[in-house]
């Protein structure tokens, strides 16, 4: 998978890289409004991240650039701005997502896997972790053939925790995606533990192997080890 | 009051005043013109009279044609001349009229006489009623002339002002826009135009420039707080690192995070406050809105055993969409922080108010301290204590009005419209 990231925030830039390398994804970096446009014209990208404050230049512009020579390549915009004019405008030009600074990497890394579902085999893609296979247009989860029933959040937080794979997930990146806005209501964590019990038990009931370990004092970890 | 008819008011008040004052002395001036020549006639009477007593031997007596009434008394001493005014009974219409008198003293053939000479003075009451009526008519005729002045004026003259204040009044900071007008014939209206002008040009640039710093502010904390958090999860995949830099880390992202959510918090109360999300003309139906944030909620109010009783309309308010979001959402979700295990939430939406009532502990503060940012009552930590600064923010931009009510553990919040 082939990422580019327009950003002009050098320390950012550099951390989301390393964090998409590990995913075994190429990301490149373009700092500025040119050189994006540069990049954008010579290689072919699965999905572009867009912070749309850039220094030389409107990143809705390179939107706009991107969009009609690449239509097929999925947008992500990411920005400090949250004003509602930009979001609406950033979708309407037909970016796949909206992101608002600050935000979690793990949240970052799940949109941009669900943008290259979308856009590859027309979202027909099953996802596989496992023993766990997930037909994410029927939202269907099952174990060796075997179906498991989960409830939205789940099944939400089954997919987060896939896409971060082996990855240490803390639990405010869990809450806010789970809750979104709503995140702070979550007084202590023990609410996310709950879904988390939910979950493992659901999977090992249908002998899944435990794939979800916790972290003391941090949050949780899903790999196959 | 319309500035015209005030206007109209003080011209009538001093248009009176000097009409009253004006026929006043027309009428002291005329009447001391009719007195002189009645004085001027009375003395040449006299003269005549006078000659007629000395030549009293050597004449033949004949009646003096004096016209007016003369009366002659014998008196033993000359006294001093005078002239003087009465009324006297007129036998033939039966009625006191005014007369003017001279009366003099005048020796004939030995003997002193008193001479009265009378003369009748009805023209000065003509005179009067004469005064009366015409002042009369040209207040009459001063009155029409000055309403019809007056509405002429308010359409002509003073239709740039009207124009002017019109469009003061349609005026909207969060539209960016500088007022603009014609050029006008009257001096003080193009000055009030130009005034205006540079005004609302003034007001759309500070206006810009608050959206601007407000944006950039937001864009300049939110990006170093973008790199602290993503250095700290790029930190927790290192696995060499022990179990206590694991939890120092960990309570490092909280605060990161924390500090990123109030940041937007503030900023979102900010925006609200400088009017950026202009409500619509349709009502927003809040119903859908309800039943999406109940779904949203759905897992922390069973894990709760908070039981949900709703009694909707399909109503709403005038609002911008974002903002009925916000206060239907952090309505609920107070409703539901401040609740206790097994309590219970009412929410009735009616034609013209929505009223959120929860069971809760009693409170501590004065109820009208709760919409002061920063307040908490309870001592969560997650809770940003940002919550019903909103939403009073929310009903006082839009013009609604937010009221607390506490009945033993009821808690009710209603936003009425």
């Amino acid at each position: 998978m082939k990422l580019l990231l327009i950003e002009d925030e050098k320390a950012l830039a550099t951390s989301i890289q390393n964090y998409f390398q590990r995913e075994n994804f190429i990301c490149e970096w373009a700092a500025d409004y040119e050189t994006a446009i540069e990049k954008i014209n010579i290689y072919q990208y699965d999905c572009v991240l867009v912070d749309i404050m850039l220094p030389d230049g409107d990143g809705l512009n390179a939107v706009k650039e991107l969009k009609r020579k690449f239509p097929q390549t999925g947008i992500i915009i990411i920005s400090a701005k949250n004003s509602l004019d930009d979001r609406i405008e950033g979708l309407n030009l037909g970016s796949d997502d909206y992101l608002t600074k600050p935000f979690h990497l793990s949240e970052l890394n799940a949109r941009v896997q669900a943008v290259i579902r979308r856009r590859s085999f027309q979202g027909n893609q099953q996802i596989r972790f496992g023993k766990i296979v997930i037909e994410p247009q029927e939202h269907f989860v099952s174990v060796e053939g075997q179906e498991i029933i989960l409830t939205r959040k789940e099944y939400d937080l089954l997919i987060y925790l896939i896409a971060n794979k082996n990855r240490v997930l803390t639990k405010e990146s869990i809450a806010e995606h789970l809750w979104g806005d709503d995140a702070d209501l979550m007084d202590n964590f023990d609410f996310i533990y709950t879904h988390i019990k939910n979950l493992r038990k659901k999977l090992m009931d249908k002998d899944c192997p435990d794939y979800l370990r916790s972290i003391y004092g941090v949050g949780y970890k899903f790999s196959e080890q | 009051m319309k500035l015209l008819v005030q206007i109209l008011r003080y011209q009538l008040v001093t248009s009176m005043l000097v009409l009253f004052l004006g026929a006043g002395l027309f009428y002291v001036s005329v009447r001391y013109l009719i007195d002189r020549e009645v004085n001027k006639e009375l003395f040449q009477s006299q003269v005549k009279v006078r000659w007629q007593l000395r030549h009293l031997e050597t004449l033949p007596v004949y009646i003096l044609q004096l016209g007016d009434s003369l009366q002659m008394e014998e008196v033993r001493y000359p006294g001093k001349m005078l002239v003087r005014e009465t009324f006297m009974l007129n036998l033939a219409e039966n009625e006191y009229q005014p007369y003017r008198q001279l009366v003099f003293y005048e020796r004939a053939l030995g003997q002193w006489y008193r001479v009265t000479i009378s003369k009748l003075l009805l023209q000065r009451q003509r005179l009067m009623e004469a005064v009366v009526m015409t002042v009369t008519f040209i207040v009459a005729l001063l009155l029409v002339s000055l309403l019809l002045l007056n509405s002429w004026l308010s359409r002509r003259l003073w239709k740039p002002f009207y124009k002017t204040l019109g469009k003061l009044d349609q005026y909207q900071i969060q539209q960016h826009e500088t007022l603009r007008f014609e050029r006008e014939q009257t001096l003080e209206f193009d000055q009030l135009n130009q005034a205006v002008t540079q005004l609302t040009s003034r007001i759309a640039t500070a206006y810009q420039n608050l959206k601007e710093f407000t944006e950039n502010a937001s864009h300049e904390i939110q990006t170093p707080l973008a790199v602290i958090l993503s250095k700290i999860e790029g930190l927790f995949q290192d696995e060499t690192l022990t179990e206590s830099q694991l939890v120092t880390l960990s309570s490092v992202s909280e605060a990161a995070n924390r500090l990123g959510r109030l940041n937007q918090a503030l900023l979102l109360l900010t925006k609200i406050e400088n009017r950026q999300f202009l409500a619509g003309t349709e009502p927003v139906n809040l119903v859908p809105i309800i039943n999406g944030k109940l779904r949203d909620l759905e897992d922390l109010i069973v894990k709760r055993e908070i039981s949900i009783q709703t009694e909707l309309q399909p109503v709403g308010l005038v609002i911008h969409p974002a903002l009925a979001e916000i206060l239907v959402n952090n309505l609920l979700t107070n409703a539901i922080r401040h609740n206790v295990e097994k309590g219970k939430i009412i929410i009735i939406l009616r034609e013209r108010f929505l009223s959120v009532r929860n069971t809760g502990k009693t409170l501590n503060a004065n109820p009208e301290q709760l919409f002061e940012r920063f307040r908490k009552e309870s001592t969560l930590s997650a809770s940003l204590g940002l919550g019903l600064a909103l939403v009073k923010t929310i009903c006082e931009v839009n013009g609604q009005t937010l009221k607390y009510d506490i009945d033993n553990e009821w808690h009710s919040l209603t936003v009425s419209w």
